[in-house]
């Protein structure tokens, strides 16, 4: 919120916090995404509070991914076979 | 996230084999599992407090397919069934979470304060390229971060922003309306945001 822009309140800031994952998500229609970039260009908060929930998304979307344990996959692969065997006789 | 001309083929391919599977070759249906044991284990990771946990997890759903893909709908896309099984084994458990206990998270929670409050730079670990602070000490954060989430918060975010699926496929598989997750999916993101800033913060 910049003091010297008079049309910024904390209730502009409190609107735009509830939609900022479906801007991130892309879910809003042209003119609500056009009010939220207007809105962050002048007001560093929403700003910053944007790019550290887009991180945060960035960050759940690369994840690292663990192997299946090679015991646990063995005796997956076990437990399967017995199933197709049973049902196939 | 795989663009959605990699995603039909992938479920071209799927549908041929479960035809195949349905058809008379049941021993085909480990090459079902395979294809999709290691997403499911660590989808498993994200949802249960343990590995052990997890494995049981990826098992009961395996059981659940081969005994329900006789009636699998060829127009439904395997994969979002596959997750559709899964979550209900996951919740099946019912076993309680000692991190997580079942409440509702508040927007309000969230909000920020007044604005003498609120930061106006951007933290580093926002800042840096995602390759310089990803590593295994922030996937454990993340991690534990999630499960400390209720779980119907946690189900949401994982399988949008971990599993990828969109908005839509994910109140499909969780038989909710696609404003309920966009409203579960939102607190989940602030909540671990707010991990995330803690962990920075009193680094
Ligand atoms: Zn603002």
């Amino acid at each position: 919120m910049k003091p010297t822009d008079p049309h910024h309140s904390h209730e502009n800031c409190l609107a735009l916090f509830e939609r900022l994952s479906e801007y991130i998500d892309r879910e809003l229609d042209a003119p609500a995404c056009k009010d939220i970039e207007a809105h962050i260009k002048a007001c560093k908060p929403c700003q910053v509070c944007l790019d550290t929930l887009k991180k945060t998304v960035d960050f759940c979307k690369n994840l690292e991914r663990h192997q299946v344990p090679e015991t646990f996959s063995m005796k997956l692969k076990d437990t399967i076979s017995e199933l197709v065997r049973k049902k196939s006789d | 996230m795989s663009n959605p001309s990699e995603k039909t083929k992938s479920d071209d391919k799927d549908t041929e084999l479960i035809r195949a599977i349905n058809s008379g070759r049941q021993d085909l249906f480990y090459e079902l599992v395979k294809r999709y044991e290691k997403s499911l284990y660590n989808f498993g990771l994200r949802m249960c407090d343990n590995p052990s946990d997890a494995e049981d997890m990826v098992q009961d759903t395996f059981l659940n397919v081969f005994k329900y893909l006789e009636g699998f709908r060829y127009e439904t896309q395997f994969r979002n069934w596959l997750y559709r099984v899964a979550t209900s084994a996951c919740l099946k458990k019912k076993r309680r979470s000692k991190y997580a206990p079942d409440r509702e998270l508040s927007l309000e929670a969230f909000l920020p304060e007044d604005e003498s409050a609120v930061s106006v730079d951007l933290p580093r670990w926002a800042s840096q390229p995602l390759e310089q602070v990803l590593d295994g000490e922030l996937n454990g954060i993340i991690r534990q971060a999630l499960l400390e989430l209720p779980e119907k918060y946690r189900l949401v975010i994982v399988l949008r922003d971990v599993e990828g699926f969109t908005t839509q496929e994910t109140s499909e598989i969780l038989g909710l309306t696609p404003t309920n997750i966009k409203v579960r999916l939102h607190r989940a993101r602030l909540f671990l945001r707010e991990a995330l800033k803690t962990y920075y913060e009193t680094d």
